[in-house]
């Protein structure tokens, strides 16, 4: 499936869903916030939401910031 | 005796009064060591893309490491109140907390808050649930709109971000805090833990620090000086400050016992 996962293209060989995408990635679920096509998952939905061919999806932690 | 009470916040209590801003830190060890140090409840991070390559700036399990600390997401970044909004509700993801420290300020080169943006995303933010906490210019009218829509507290600026300069705003600062009935924090351009000190004697209820701890020889060392500062300033205000005399008002006797006799 491919993606455009924080800017970059991105071929997605998982379940199509968040974690999936998360650990792909070797990110942590519990520290990030993710939007798909500029929508924000609710962290409760993580497990329910399913990625789609095209889709956009930004995947964000914390940073040091003032 | 005045506040003679913890911080408090959006019905939060914090025992310290210093919140410590996270950038700018030569590592996260440094950061970590900085933040124990410093005796903070209340920490400022960003947002920012997940990057694989660069692991050592993801904050939240170090940070999540530390007890009874609160994570408040910026919104730095944002341009207007739309992007501030998303912003927020995607730290608060991550955050698990409903502060949020809203920043918007589109002038790279002065990094001076936007007004009008910031006005209209805390009244989005206040309506979401979020403790609303603005950097704001050090402008009493603005700070007391916000107050009146629902604010947590308001963060005006000593001086630029990162500039060192101090309380170049000591004055609107005063009467943000005669008028303030919402927590008033200094945020951005203090150098020294003297001003944290000077912040907290005017009244203010809290200060936060960024650069000056980070960018400092022993970043360790300068949080826990803030963090006396900003109690040496808490217990003089407490305590009352005398009042500022026009002339000299001699502190011993001063009968003449010691003038040769005429």
């Amino acid at each position: 499936m491919k993606l455009t996962v924080n800017g970059e293209p991105h071929e997605h060989r998982g379940a199509g869903t968040i974690p999936a995408l998360v650990a792909e990635i070797e990110a942590e679920l519990e520290r990030v916030a993710v939007m798909i096509n500029g929508d924000i998952v609710r962290r409760g939905n993580f497990d329910t939401v399913r990625l789609r061919e095209g889709d956009t999806v930004e995947i964000l932690t914390f940073a040091g910031g003032g | 005796m005045m506040k003679d009470k913890p911080l408090e916040i959006a019905g939060h209590e914090f025992s310290s009064r210093l919140i410590v801003g996270t950038g700018k830190f030569s590592d996260i060890e440094t950061m970590i060591k900085a933040v124990r140090s410093s005796g903070t409840g209340l920490v400022t991070v960003a947002l920012r893309r997940f990057n694989r390559e660069d692991r050592a700036d993801d904050l939240y399990g170090p940070l999540s490491g530390i007890e009874g600390l609160t994570l408040m997401p910026n919104t730095s970044g944002a341009r207007t109140a739309q992007e501030a909004v998303r912003a927020a509700l995607l730290g608060r993801e991550i955050s698990r907390s409903p502060f949020v420290k809203v920043e918007i300020h589109p002038n790279p080169h002065h990094l001076m808050p936007d007004p009008i943006e910031t006005y209209e995303a805390c009244r989005l933010l206040v309506k979401e649930g979020f403790a609303v906490m603005p950097y704001i210019p050090a402008d009493p009218v603005l700070a007391k709109r916000l107050e009146d829509i629902g604010c947590a507290s308001v963060m005006p600026l000593g001086s630029a971000i990162g500039s060192g300069h101090g309380l170049r705003t000591a004055e609107l600062l005063a009467l943000i805090v005669t008028d303030s009935g919402v927590p008033v924090i200094v945020d951005a351009g203090l150098r020294s833990p003297s001003e944290a000190a000077a912040s907290m004697e005017m009244g203010c209820d809290a200060v936060l620090v960024n650069s000056a701890i980070a960018a400092a020889d022993d970043p360790e060392g300068m949080a826990a000086a803030f963090a006396r500062a900003v109690e040496a300033g808490l217990a003089a205000r407490r305590a009352g400050l005398m009042s500022a005399g026009e002339t000299a008002a001699a502190t011993s006797p001063l009968t003449s016992f010691v003038a040769e006799p005429t």
